[in-house]
């Protein structure tokens, strides 16, 4: 009961993080590595999303890609992992339950 | 008004505005208002404005590109470090690795995604103006109703309305319009091609030895077969006006990659050597950062350790490597 409550409300950010890996697969190499930073923008948004939801993760994602400009400096810069986070990501990406990696 | 037309209401009004101000000139020099020739020239107008505000941007970047020179030795020993390693957590390290050093030494050869994200709402902005324009709907600013007719019925060569599309061509209503139709094709062979020269321009002759042989140039090339189904995509359904724009953009970084490349290859590729060539051909030839040569030599040197001499073997071979060794000997 409880693993169906925590699918429905994982929904989103699954939904947002397979448009995303999309979007990297399909369009993201059409104009080639141009990102000054590590992880690129996209990369980046996928990790906040994974671990804050489409909300947080979507505003920490606009934020980057604000902070990407020719002027900025660049270099390494991870999404910020989020205190207590209880899902498990699996090796695709996407976010899961720690009972549903059990079962 | 919904979200992106909020957005892109500023912009659409600079569009307008950028537009106007084309048409007006050449109106004012003795053009015909109304004729396609004048709103045609306004477009090209318009991509010339946006194009040459985005060069500090290149310039920036080409910059960049040049100092990479000087972090070369460093560069070079964190790709050794890597060497041969090819799953995913040393190649994330050296990502890493790279970035940091890019940003320790102020040399980050990649442009963002802004000069990209710059010209995409110019792009929409412009794409909705004709299609506003298309049904006689004035713009959202300096663009009125009146010449938004007139932007929207202006035709290239006198037969092909700027508004419309290859679909649209096809499906009018008074059956499919051919001439506005093999006009369109006809732009797409071009954009293409343009695209198509631009990318090999930079891919022949740009790109140094050890790029060619990474996974994501070869992921390049591969896509230099795939844009022209791309263009022919949105051939189809983008309106002649914005296709226009689109050209002239190609045809403005045709050249100007050609320019950059002539004339400031990046170090160490088959451009650099031909510049090099023509050069010496003209006896103009004054040899380059000279110091960058030599850092890479003088990096090596010292690393090489000097094996320790034991006081007999000293003594045979001869040799003096260190003083305490013939202080001792004598």
């Amino acid at each position: 009961m409880n693993a169906v409550v925590d699918s429905v409300l994982l929904l989103p950010r699954n939904s947002a993080v397979a448009a995303l890996k999309a979007y990297r697969t399909v369009i993201s190499p059409l104009y080639g590595e141009v990102c000054r930073y590590y992880p690129s923008c996209s990369a980046y948004a996928v990790a906040a999303i994974q671990q804050h939801g489409v909300v947080i993760g979507s505003a920490l994602g606009a934020a980057r890609i604000a902070r990407c400009h020719p002027w900025a400096a660049g270099g390494v810069d991870d999404a910020p992992a989020k205190k207590n986070f209880r899902y498990d990501v699996t090796p695709h990406g996407f976010v899961i339950t720690n009972s549903q990696r059990k079962a | 008004m919904d979200l992106l037309s909020t957005i892109l209401w500023p912009l659409k009004w600079v569009v307008e505005l950028l537009l106007v101000a084309w048409h007006w000139v050449f109106s004012a020099i003795g053009l015909d208002p109304a004729a396609g020739l004048t709103w045609v020239l306004s477009i090209v107008g318009l991509v010339l404005v946006v194009r040459a505000a985005l060069i500090p941007l290149f310039v920036k970047q080409i910059k960049n590109q040049r100092r990479m020179m000087e972090v070369a030795p460093q560069l070079k020993k964190i790709q050794e470090k890597y060497k041969g390693k090819k799953d995913q957590f040393s190649r994330e390290a050296m990502s890493r690795e790279t970035m940091e050093l890019y940003k320790k030494t102020g040399t980050n050869p990649l442009g963002s995604c802004l000069p990209l994200l710059v010209q995409m709402p110019i792009f929409f902005a412009l794409f909705s103006v004709l299609n506003d324009a298309q049904h006689s709907k004035e713009g959202v600013g300096p663009l009125n109703a009146t010449l938004a007719d007139q932007f929207g019925d202006a035709s290239l060569f006198g037969f092909a309305p700027l508004h419309l599309s290859f679909s649209g061509a096809m499906n009018a209503v008074g059956g499919p319009e051919v001439g506005v139709m093999v006009v369109a094709a006809i732009m797409v062979v071009l954009m293409t091609a343009s695209q198509f020269i631009t990318q090999l321009q930079i891919v022949s002759k740009n790109i140094s030895d050890e790029t060619k042989a990474s996974p994501m140039f070869r992921q390049q090339k591969v896509l230099l077969y795939i844009l022209p189904f791309v263009f022919l995509f949105s051939g189809f359904t983008f309106p002649l006006g914005v296709m226009f724009y689109w050209l002239t953009s190609n045809i403005w970084t045709m050249v100007q990659q050609f320019l950059i490349i002539r004339n400031m290859p990046m170090p160490g590729t088959e451009a650099a050597k031909q510049r090099e060539e023509r050069l010496a051909r003209k006896g103009k030839l004054v040899v380059e950062s000279p110091s960058a040569e030599t850092v890479v030599v003088q990096e090596k040197k010292p690393t090489q350790r000097q094996q320790p001499m034991g006081k007999n073997r000293a003594k045979k071979t001869g040799g003096a490597p260190g003083t305490p060794n013939i202080k001792n000997g004598s």
